[in-house]
């Protein structure tokens, strides 16, 4: 009798950390984490943009990738040091990365939104290479605002981008 | 000896103060851990040292009170314990804090050692003393984090140390009456029976357990207040399933009577317990209740069988008494200091992971984009604000926009953003818990063994 009460214990004991553990795992116990970050250096693809503030967005997304590839950083990680002065401050410490470093890769950040943007065929070539070519010299301040809304490329395209810029609006998807 | 209720009653207090220590002060360890600007390694030692000294001094201790009379020892021990206390409420530094609580330790291990030696002559018997002391300590243990999180709440964290300096002297008062007798006939009732060796295998069993217990304990509390931020007393209630749980787990012991039985499926109970939080599927309170029940049914069932084993057949019991309270307490120190580096690693990793799937959700929504830059600058300074610490995203929300489109847009990002940093917390402890979980599981080597060596 006592016999058969202890294995009955253990037995009920095994049982019910089975069912727990089992439940847990089948409700997704173990994939309950956090979203992993994108390689920044694989292409993202575009929505199709729906007029000038979604082609702005994915514009500032691509761009954001692009820079943090050249850096070796996530996506996320750059887009919360350019939120403010001391966050920029703090990963420059952190990665070691001087204002040089920082702007080639804003730079390249943005020429390769450039590239993704006529890939997917919300800009012509017409349009692609000037923007391109102003880009790639863009004092850093500007490029950094440009990253941070995307819109700014387009509104003000006409300071980028010389007579050019003017037919933006106009030929953008 | 003439053995009056209240120095029953005041043995049983001194006991169960002294062992409620661990527990009372784990819902504290949030807030000294902001109050005095430390580490969660660091605050850590606020527990570890009290229950490495307790494992260090509680065979001396035994020891000394056979030779000093229990009475002295006992009294002295409680009035050391509330001394120590009021140093610990008054502590401004972790150091000083670190070093109170190692004096509260030795005059802890001295009360409670010279307890069980007390306690046979006052109840009657070894076999009822035992069962005395024993349940003492599980009360102990039981009201320890509701009344930490109660005090820590509506007081402070200081509070907590304060409120054991008067239980403790008055727990002393009528042990005092034994310390005079001992004085004045300077007969000291001298065990005569040698102390015979430990029950490695039980004692063994013991440390092991107790170190899965003690991180499922800590863990749980640290996750929920400091990853799911609930208040100290919310925390105090959820984790009170767990001794509410022990309680009704206890009523299952006289039904078996192999103590290898109840130590065996007490193991497996506590390891699927730990076991479930190491995989919750979801933030939920609600969700740590079923693996509390198992954790709390099954230490009530390990414990009492190993110490019962620990103790059968061997003499005196203070010695032996003092041979499971020092493998007890090295078990929590075992289990603290060998999963504090990984959980510390663990929510580190976890809070960079949360805040980068946080960042991806802001930065993929559809909301307007002057509105994500204005959130992300808000997000920034308040990880600013909250650096190496999981962050409470809520205030950055606040104000929320007056355009009703614009307030859904800001609430149900809101509620992403939380939910990430929700995944991340409770993920930061998984494989913390599932190495207590193991612990459990490998302590049921020393448990099979118990009975073929007895050592």
């Amino acid at each position: 009798m006592a016999s058969t009460r202890a294995k009955l214990l253990i037995g009920g004991a095994v049982l019910a950390s089975l069912v727990l553990v089992g439940a847990y795992l089948a409700a997704g116990g173990a994939s309950y984490e956090p979203l992993k970050s994108q390689d920044p250096c694989k292409p993202r693809p575009w929505r199709d943009p729906q007029g000038l503030q979604q082609l702005a967005e994915q514009f500032t997304l691509s761009a954001l990738d692009g820079a943090a590839c050249q850096l070796g950083v996530s996506r996320e990680t750059l887009a919360r040091a350019l939120a403010t002065d001391k966050a920029r401050e703090r990963f420059a410490k952190k990665y070691g990365i001087d204002d040089e470093k920082l702007a080639k890769a804003i730079r390249a950040g943005l020429v390769r939104a450039v590239d993704d943007a006529e890939e997917a065929g919300a800009l012509t070539p017409f349009i692609a290479v000037p923007l391109r070519g102003a880009l790639e010299n863009i004092p850093l301040d500007q490029a950094i605002e440009l990253v941070k809304d995307g819109r700014k490329i387009f509104e003000g395209a006409s300071g980028i981008l010389g007579p050019v810029g003017g037919f933006l609006e106009e030929l953008i998807p | 000896m003439n053995a009056p209720r209240p120095r029953v009653a005041a043995l049983a207090a001194a006991v169960g103060i002294v062992l409620a220590d661990s527990s009372i002060v784990v819902l504290a360890l949030p807030e000294i851990y902001r109050d005095l600007d430390t580490s969660v390694a660091g605050v850590t030692w606020v527990l570890v040292s009290f229950n490495l000294v307790m494992a260090l001094a509680a065979v001396p201790a035994a020891l000394l009170a056979r030779r000093l009379g229990p009475g002295r020892t006992a009294a002295i021990g409680l009035a050391i314990f509330a001394g120590a206390g009021v140093a610990c409420g008054v502590a401004d530094q972790l150091s000083t804090l670190i070093i109170a609580r190692c004096v509260q330790a030795l005059g802890g291990a001295a009360a409670v050692t010279a307890a069980l030696e007390l306690l046979p002559a006052a109840v009657g018997s070894e076999r009822r003393a035992a069962v005395v002391w024993a349940g003492a300590g599980a009360t102990g243990a039981a009201l320890g984090p509701a009344a930490g999180g109660l005090l820590t709440e509506l007081v402070s964290w200081q509070a907590v140390f304060f409120v054991q300096v008067p239980i403790a002297l008055a727990a002393a008062v009528p042990i005092l009456a034994v310390a005079r007798d001992e004085a004045s006939t300077q007969v000291i009732e001298a065990e005569t029976r040698r102390a015979g060796r430990p029950h490695l295998w039980a004692n063994l069993a013991l440390a092991m357990i107790s170190a899965s217990i003690a991180a499922a304990l800590f863990l749980l509390v640290l996750l929920l207040i400091e990853g799911w931020r609930l208040t100290p007393i919310g925390a105090a209630i959820v984790v009170t399933v767990m001794p509410v749980a022990a309680y009704f787990g206890s009523r299952l012991a006289p039904f078996v009577p192999s103590e290898r039985a109840r130590a065996a499926a007490g193991a497996i109970l506590v390891s699927g317990g730990l076991g479930g939080l190491a995989l919750l599927p979801h933030a939920s309170v609600w969700l740590t209740l079923p693996p509390q029940i198992l954790v709390g049914v099954g230490l009530s069932l390990v414990l009492s069988a190993l110490t019962e084993t620990a103790l059968s057949g061997r003499a005196p019991q203070a010695i032996h008494g003092g041979w499971t309270i020092s493998a007890r307490h090295a078990g929590v120190v075992l289990g603290l200091l060998a999963l504090t580096p990984v959980f510390t690693h663990d929510i580190e990793v976890q809070r960079r992971d949360a805040i980068n799937a946080g960042t991806a959700v802001l930065l993929d929504s559809p909301a307007n984009p002057l509105l994500k830059i204005e959130m992300a600058k808000r997000i920034s300074e308040r990880l600013d604000d909250e650096e190496g610490k999981v962050p409470t995203i809520g205030p950055a929300f606040e104000p929320l926009p007056d355009d009703p489109e614009e307030r859904t847009e800001v609430v149900g990002l809101r509620e992403e953003l939380q939910d990430q940093l929700d995944r991340g917390a409770t993920h930061a402890f998984s494989p913390s818990f599932g190495i207590a979980a193991l612990l459990g599981l490998l302590a049921l080597i020393p448990i099979a063994l118990a009975r073929r060596v007895d050592l």
